[in-house]
């Protein structure tokens, strides 16, 4: 009895850790009420996201690859916005200061949004900073970029030019 | 008494074990902070690479950059 209690509370407390799953490939993305960065009084609701090809970034202004990842997200909103292209970027700034700086040297055009209380990081569970989900029209996950490399913008474009094809 | 002190040892160990949290990728926006950093003082890195390069041996003076996980 005594072996079977302390193998319990062993896995309990080791496993704590661990027990927070990343979201794949696959996956259903998770629904998300968060205020815009640029205007925090107005609401950004993912359900404006139904029917549409999204690309949900995880970014922060401590982050030299987000920073690098920015232009080319912009080029592909307006590059394919008018097909159904969408890109949320959420921002993982402590400081809101410190995003409306990165902000003002990095302009984009697409909805960046805040994420005050973790959830929707908690939702997502990005494993690198950037990270980004490629949701299709279906609200299913079909890709996942951790990181932000060079040849990251050619594939990126390539997955979004398949996608917006496919019907909702 | 042998089996009270296995139990003990064990309790302790896990419960040392959990404090051991993980800091999430977004969270990791303080860690990478200059201040932060185990080489602050860009002069002591400078230093240090110098030494490192002269020696034939890096990586002696601690991870520069943190963060992201991706310098």
């Amino acid at each position: 009895m005594m072996r079977r209690l302390l193998i319990a509370w062993s896995v309990v407390m080791l496993s704590a850790p661990a027990l927070a799953a990343e979201l794949k490939a696959g996956d259903r993305a998770p629904a998300f009420k968060t205020a815009l960065l640029a205007a925090p009084t107005n609401e950004f609701d993912s359900s404006a996201l139904r029917g549409k090809v999204a690309y949900v970034d995880f970014w922060a202004s401590w982050c030299g690859p987000c920073k690098q990842a920015m232009p080319v997200l912009d080029t592909l909103y307006k590059k394919f916005g008018n097909d159904g292209f969408v890109v949320v970027g959420v921002n993982k700034d402590a400081k809101p200061a410190d995003a409306e700086r990165f902000m003002k040297s990095v302009a984009v055009s697409f909805p960046l949004v805040a994420d005050a209380g973790n959830v929707i990081a908690q939702a997502f569970n990005p494993r690198h900073m950037p990270t980004g989900y490629l949701i299709d029209r279906k609200g299913h996950v079909r890709h996942v970029h951790s990181g932000f490399r060079s040849e990251t913008a050619a594939e990126l474009e390539a997955q979004v030019a398949s996608l917006i094809k496919e019907t909702p | 008494m042998k089996r009270l002190l296995l139990a003990s040892l064990v309790l302790i160990a896990t419960a040392l074990g959990a404090g051991c949290a993980n800091v999430n990728a977004w969270q990791r926006g303080h860690l990478a902070r200059p201040d932060m950093q185990l080489a602050g003082d860009p002069l002591a890195k400078a230093l240090n690479k110098t030494y490192a390069a002269k020696e034939a041996g890096t990586g002696s003076a601690g991870v520069g950059e943190g963060g992201c996980g991706c310098n």
